[in-house]
């Protein structure tokens, strides 16, 4: 009944003075910056790590369940991808294959080579559209040529250092692949991650021909280490997933986009040091920012704890003090997070541009770090009321 | 048999008002500050009842403990040693709850103003008004008239900022007053204000003290305002030293300038008499004075009446009856002979009684003494 003409002391102490709160919010913003740039680094070395499942045109990935991530070679069966192929629903299933331990790469000088660094290599069909790529489409005349591959442009250029912005000097290099003559007749765009420092595109003929022990016996074709399943339209992912997995026996795992996308993410972040590390910088980004936004409310406390002091003789509840305190942290919070993303962005654009990493501010990251910057400001806020509520009245003035 | 009590009478225990509720009752009152080793006591066995409506005034030299009972009284420290009653209610070990409750029943005027920058002088008065949930409508009608009541009304919507010590601690008053509380408590309220202005404020104390049944408390070294005491405290070290009824004190000294030997005497010293009498009951039949006993006391007789019995060895006769007012008990004191009357009371009666020595210091101090003595004795044969 009272409540709607209550006076907005939260609103009123905050705004009152200019010169502080400008203060404060820089605080907050830091805060902020902070842990979007540590949560911004996470995402875009995580995006890294999946850039080549995302690269894949496909609805639906099979591999093998022993393949805990993208580098291990871990194969299956070329049945597998035959047997998809007269599924119900399913338009196209191909091979992708891999190679990286036996894939080295060197660069020839008169004769001489450097002792050579491995690259990824990707043998794919040629007669499919399995990158979503038009660059890898529209280069699919320079794959058919022998001894021939693509060479992806992110390639880390103190191991592989050609000259990939002229296709010409590029085909002309004398370079060597695992052991045979290469023509690297363009270039395209992947990326690299923690465990590939380049990638090679090449038909799987080619790919066949450097790589014909792949298989201790027999063809090396017949063992695939992704198979990328295209759907027909009308047929719902999680449908043909279910037949596939039914149909195809239990030496593949069938996963759509998603899942492999997320199986693959945990891996790096559960099984891998790298997860904790991101963690911890979260933590410190959190941590940083608590301290910041206790100093602010805290002081912002400490210079009113006589009027606070008179509030609390005048019979004004713990309760009332909390909730003012929150309101309080929360304004700031939402106040200090409008400058604070504002200047992460600035930092993202920047940084993706000088490093080539996927800083994206996603939707999942900003609710992240805003769910942060409120638990951070209110946490701050209650540790700094704490006094206020324990105290006489007497013992603040 | 009459009975004795400890109860000084300047006290005014037995005075008009004594049948009214006591707001706040301290009894055997200890605090204590800091811990271990510094642990020093602040205030010592205080004791002092505040009925409604009394306006009580406290004083004393600074580090006397007034601030501290005060705050203590206000629920502002926790009470230690002791108990305490507030309305009613014991605060000695009382729940959060239960504080918080009485501090809205409690109206609080500090020594600083203690306004929040950011609120007009109206937002901070309006602060105490919702607080208790006084209907905006009401509250903003009571917020102006009090604030224009302290010579503010021109004032309303101005912030801390731009408004002078004097008119910052008004508005500290208005905030205290404005939610009509049963007990106010001010810690120097004048002390920022000028003659007018602190006038002002004591006059809206009196009026809802009169009007409203508002006691208040007031620690203060003003002595332009010491005229609106009903009571005046003082501290020494942490003690209640005299707790002096003011309206009771002067009864009583117009009662004992009535007694020949004191007629002389200044009002200082008489007050200093009238602080060392101690309260006597007795119900109707009872013996005050016994013919024979030696003398021990002077009487006089705040309320009811007596019988005087003289026995002259074959029979007890009434030979006066004395009322309010009027003393007995005196002649004993002076020629150290035992009592030469019986005294009965008649009905129920009040007495307030001086002991034998201080009576005989009031004498000595007095010049003219043996001459009064005599004169006295000599009139009365």
């Amino acid at each position: 009944m009272t409540r709607k003409r209550r006076t907005p002391l939260a609103w009123k102490n905050l705004t009152h003075d200019w010169r502080r709160l400008a203060i404060a919010l820089v605080g907050i913003a830091f805060a902020v910056l902070l842990m979007f740039s540590q949560v911004g680094f996470q995402n875009a070395l995580f995006d890294s790590q999946v850039k080549m499942i995302d690269d894949l045109k496909g609805d639906i990935f099979i591999v093998s369940p022993a393949k805990f991530t993208l580098a291990a070679e871990k194969r299956f069966a070329l049945a597998r991808i035959h047997q998809a192929r007269s599924c119900p629903g399913v338009q196209a299933a191909y091979p992708i294959y891999c190679e990286l331990t036996t894939s080295v790469l060197r660069k020839m000088t008169d004769g001489k080579g450097n002792r050579g660094y491995p690259i990824r290599s990707i043998g794919i069909p040629l007669e499919a559209k399995v990158f979503s790529s038009k660059e890898i489409q529209g280069q699919t005349n320079l794959l058919r040529m022998p001894n021939s591959a693509l060479i992806d442009r992110k390639s880390k250029r103190r191991k592989f250092a050609f000259p990939l912005d002229d296709d010409a000097a590029l085909a002309a290099e004398s370079v060597e692949l695992a052991g045979m003559k290469l023509m690297l007749a363009g270039t395209f765009d992947l990326g690299t991650d923690f465990a590939h420092d380049g990638n090679l595109v090449m038909s799987d003929e080619n790919f066949a021909k450097y790589y014909p022990h792949r298989k201790r016996f027999g063809d090396p074709l017949s063992i695939v280490d992704i198979g990328v399943v295209q759907l027909q339209t009308g047929y719902s992912t999680e449908d043909v997933l279910k037949v596939l997995e039914k149909t195809l026996s239990k030496d593949v795992l069938v996963l759509t986009r998603e899942e492999y996308r997320e199986k693959e993410i945990h891996f790096w972040d559960k099984s891998t040091p790298i997860g904790t590390i991101f963690l911890a910088g979260k933590i410190i980004g959190f941590v940083v920012g608590m301290v910041i936004c206790y100093q602010v409310i805290y002081s912002d406390i400490a210079d009113h704890l006589p009027e606070f002091a008179t509030l609390k003789a005048m019979g004004y509840s713990t309760r009332y003090f909390v909730g003012l305190i929150v309101v309080e942290a929360l304004l700031l919070a939402l106040i200090g997070f409008l400058p604070g993303s504002i200047a992460s962005y600035g930092l993202y654009t920047w940084l993706a541009e000088r490093t080539g990493l996927l800083m994206q501010m996603s939707v999942p990251s900003v609710s992240f770090v805003l769910a942060a910057t409120m638990l951070m400001c209110i946490g701050s806020g209650m540790l700094a009321v704490r006094k206020l509520v324990a105290a006489d009245p007497a013992s603040l003035f | 048999m009459d009975s004795q009590t400890t109860i000084p009478a300047t006290s005014g225990a037995f005075a008009e008002g004594m049948h009214l509720p006591k707001t706040v009752q301290v009894a055997n009152v200890n605090h204590y500050f800091g811990e271990g080793e510094l642990r020093k006591q602040a205030l010592f066995s205080n004791n002092l009842d505040v009925r409604r409506g009394e306006i009580v005034i406290m004083t004393g030299p600074s580090g006397s403990g007034k601030t501290t009972l005060l705050t203590l009284i206000g629920t502002l420290r926790t009470v230690q040693e002791g108990s305490l009653k507030v309305l009613g209610n014991e605060l000695q070990g009382a729940d959060r709850d239960l504080i918080v409750r009485l501090r809205r029943e409690l109206g609080f005027i500090f020594q600083a103003h203690n306004l929040f920058e950011s609120l007009t002088a109206y937002q901070n008065v309006n602060m105490a008004a919702e607080l208790v949930g006084l209907d905006p409508q009401i509250a903003e009608g009571r917020i102006k008239s009090l604030l224009t009541r302290l010579g503010l009304g021109d004032r309303v919507h101005y912030k801390p900022k731009s408004l002078s010590g004097g008119q910052k601690q008004r508005v500290a008053i208005a905030r205290g007053l404005v939610h009509k509380p049963k007990l106010i408590l001010a810690d120097e309220p004048t002390a920022a204000l000028d003659e007018k202005s602190g006038r002002e404020v004591v006059t809206l104390f009196q009026e809802l003290a009169r009007d409203e049944g508002c006691t208040i408390i007031m620690v203060t070294h003003d002595n332009r305002i010491l005229d609106v005491a009903d009571r005046i405290v003082n501290m020494v070290d942490g003690n209640i030293k005299s707790d002096v009824a003011v309206q009771e004190t002067s009864v009583i000294c117009e009662f004992l300038k009535g007694f020949p030997l004191f007629a002389d005497l200044t009002p200082n010293t008489l007050s200093e008499v009238a602080d060392k009498m101690m309260v006597h009951e007795a119900d109707a039949g009872d013996v005050v004075i016994r013919q024979g006993d030696p003398g021990e006391l002077f009487y006089l007789i705040r309320g009811g009446s007596v019988d005087v019995l003289i026995d002259d060895g074959t029979e007890e006769k009434t030979v006066a009856q004395l009322n309010q007012g009027q003393y007995f008990g005196e002649t004993a004191l002076i020629t150290d002979e035992p009592r030469n009357a019986t005294i009965v009371a008649r009905e129920k009666s009040i007495f307030y009684a001086l002991g034998k020595a201080d009576f005989r210091v009031v004498l000595e101090t007095s010049a003219t003494f043996e001459e009064e003595l005599r004169q006295a004795l000599f009139g009365r044969q």
